[in-house]
């Protein structure tokens, strides 16, 4: 069989479109994940006992479930036993966000762990209190010293993405799928649609790597 | 100003601070002095509510700041269930049985609705917040810890405005002529990552000096110095001496220590072995442990 790639030429558009929503579900994801896992990360490190257990529980089902699964039981399961209804994009959406989240905490949860004590004590002896402690001193330099592992989290969640496909959004990857039904070509979408992602994360990595110069350059007080 | 009496601190089985007591008058310079490990630190950071005492009591300007100690008040102990028990018992006088429960440490958590409504009308009377005293009392560490991601400025004023709230303009002013007093105003702008150990530790003694506090703790200011830059520190430390400020510091600089105290406190092994002014202390040391400590460090 020859390759043509002239066949793309006209879903051009369509190419577009479903990139434009790979990336809406990645970004909303990410920030809803981000404010997840402030919270979560804040149980995780917390002394009192059933926040910890809840945040440590909340991680292990998102660990132990295929996303796969998850976005199934989101998009299908949930709403027959609760009458709550999603589109496929929120089904999604809400999905990768818990999931990321579980991951983004726990590496917030380091990056707290990870502060000198000597940072609190001077915030306490200053006469601080602990939500403002948090807010302006421990959560700017954990958040600072997780961006190179959040960006591999970015990473993870624009390839997870493609999971949406299953439940009906088109993305770029569904649109690969609706060209190959209309052409009966399945290498030339595939390939365009292999080189948008691997180009995506290349750049991501990148960024990531010039993060962790930055953050392993910056020196402490 | 401070008064700390018989203060107790263990970590687990660590006894580390075992009766101390000590009264800091306003305005006084006190340096206290001791072997690593004697519990300088711990007795500091007690004083700013950073440790828990096991036993004692600390009161600052007249007020407690820790929990009441039930040992140090025999009214409260002739209230405890203990006390009556063995009261009922009989055979003892009063002042052996608060002996005896003080040095057995016979109290427990609940000992009766009386002896709870003392320690309570204790605190009622003169209980003294913990954001109250961190108002009046700074601390300087060892290693400075600036917050690394603020400007020098930042350092210096986010207290005053999130704590006190005082207007930022105010802050700013002040936070001037205190860096200007260190001679750190033209790094006013930069991040501490960017300043020598010195710099670091003039801009930490400004910025606890940007809260008005009446008193300050200085927990060895300059041992985490490399040499060069320990006068600068000194010199800063010295001219705050000076102006009236009370102050308890922790240090290893005997030379610095004769010259800016009024009192020198020796500590050893978390028993205050000695406390006098230092021009006796250094030449006529009473103790055995403070002539040994001083031939080493002298
Ligand atoms: N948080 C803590 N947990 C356990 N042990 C501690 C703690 N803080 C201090 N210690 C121990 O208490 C002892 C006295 O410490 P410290 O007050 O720092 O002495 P100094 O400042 O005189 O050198 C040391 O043996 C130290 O290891
Ligand atoms: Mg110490």
């Amino acid at each position: 069989m020859k390759l043509d790639f002239s066949v793309i030429v006209g879903y051009l558009p369509m190419f577009g479109n479903g990139l434009l929503v790979t990336l809406e579900v990645t970004f909303c994801s990410l920030f809803f994940a981000l404010l997840l896992s402030i919270p979560l990360s804040l149980c995780k490190i917390s002394n009192i006992k059933p926040l910890q257990a809840f945040a440590t529980f909340y991680t292990s089902i998102f660990r132990g479930v295929p996303i796969l699964v998850q976005v199934f039981m989101m998009y299908f399961g949930i709403p027959l036993v609760t009458g709550l209804r999603f589109t496929a994009f929120a089904a999604g959406t809400i999905v990768f966000a818990m999931n990321s989240a579980a991951y983004i905490s726990e590496s917030m949860r380091g990056g707290i762990l990870a502060i000198d004590r000597g940072q609190y004590e001077a915030a306490m002896a200053l006469g601080v209190h602990y939500p403002a402690m948090m807010k302006d001193i421990i959560l700017p330099q954990a958040i600072k010293s997780v961006l190179p592992s959040l960006i591999n989290e970015f990473i993870g969640l624009l390839k997870n993405t493609t999971l949406i496909a299953s439940i009906g959004l088109v993305d770029i990857l569904r649109v690969g799928q609706l060209i190959q039904g209309a052409t009966y070509r399945a290498f030339e979408p595939f390939f365009v649609i292999s080189l948008f992602y691997y180009v995506l994360v290349m750049c991501l990595s990148y960024l990531g790597k010039v993060l962790e110069r930055r953050v392993n350059k910056s020196d402490r007080g | 100003m401070i008064e700390v009496k018989n203060l107790y601190k263990s970590f687990g089985s660590l006894q580390v601070l075992r009766g101390l007591s000590l009264n800091v008058e306003d305005g006084q310079v006190v340096s206290v002095i001791g072997p690593s490990g004697s519990g300088k630190s711990t007795l500091l950071r007690s004083i700013n509510l950073l440790e828990q005492p096991t036993y004692g009591e600390i009161w600052l300007d007249g007020k407690l700041i820790t929990p009441p100690d039930p040992y140090l008040h025999f009214d409260v102990i002739r209230a405890s269930n203990t006390y009556k028990k063995l009261k009922a018992a009989g055979g003892k006088s009063d002042e052996e049985l608060i002996a005896d429960i003080k040095k057995n440490d016979l109290l427990k958590k609940h000992e009766g609705s009386e002896y709870a409504a003392m320690l309570k009308d204790i605190t009622g009377k003169n209980f003294q917040s913990t954001n109250e005293v961190r108002e009046k009392v700074g601390m300087v560490f060892q290693h400075f810890n600036l917050f690394p991601h603020m400007t020098v400025l930042d350092n210096m004023i986010y207290a005053p405005t999130t704590v006190k709230k005082i207007p930022k303009d105010q802050a700013i002013e002040r936070a001037k002529q205190l860096l200007d007093s260190v001679g750190m105003l033209e790094k006013i702008d930069v991040y501490p990552g960017t300043l020598s150990g010195g710099q670091k530790q003039r801009v930490a003694i400004a910025r606890a000096l940007c809260m008005e506090p009446e008193a300050v703790l200085f927990d060895e200011p300059t041992s985490a110095l490399d040499p060069e830059m320990v006068k600068e520190v000194l010199d800063v430390i010295k001219k705050l001496a000076t102006t009236g400020i009370t102050m308890v510091l922790v240090t290893h600089e005997m030379g610095f220590a004769r010259e800016v105290s009024d009192r020198i406190c020796f500590l050893d092994q978390g028993i205050l072995i000695e406390d006098a002014p230092p021009e006796v202390f250094f030449s006529t040391p009473k103790s055995e442990r403070a002539r040994i400590f001083l031939d080493k460090v002298l």
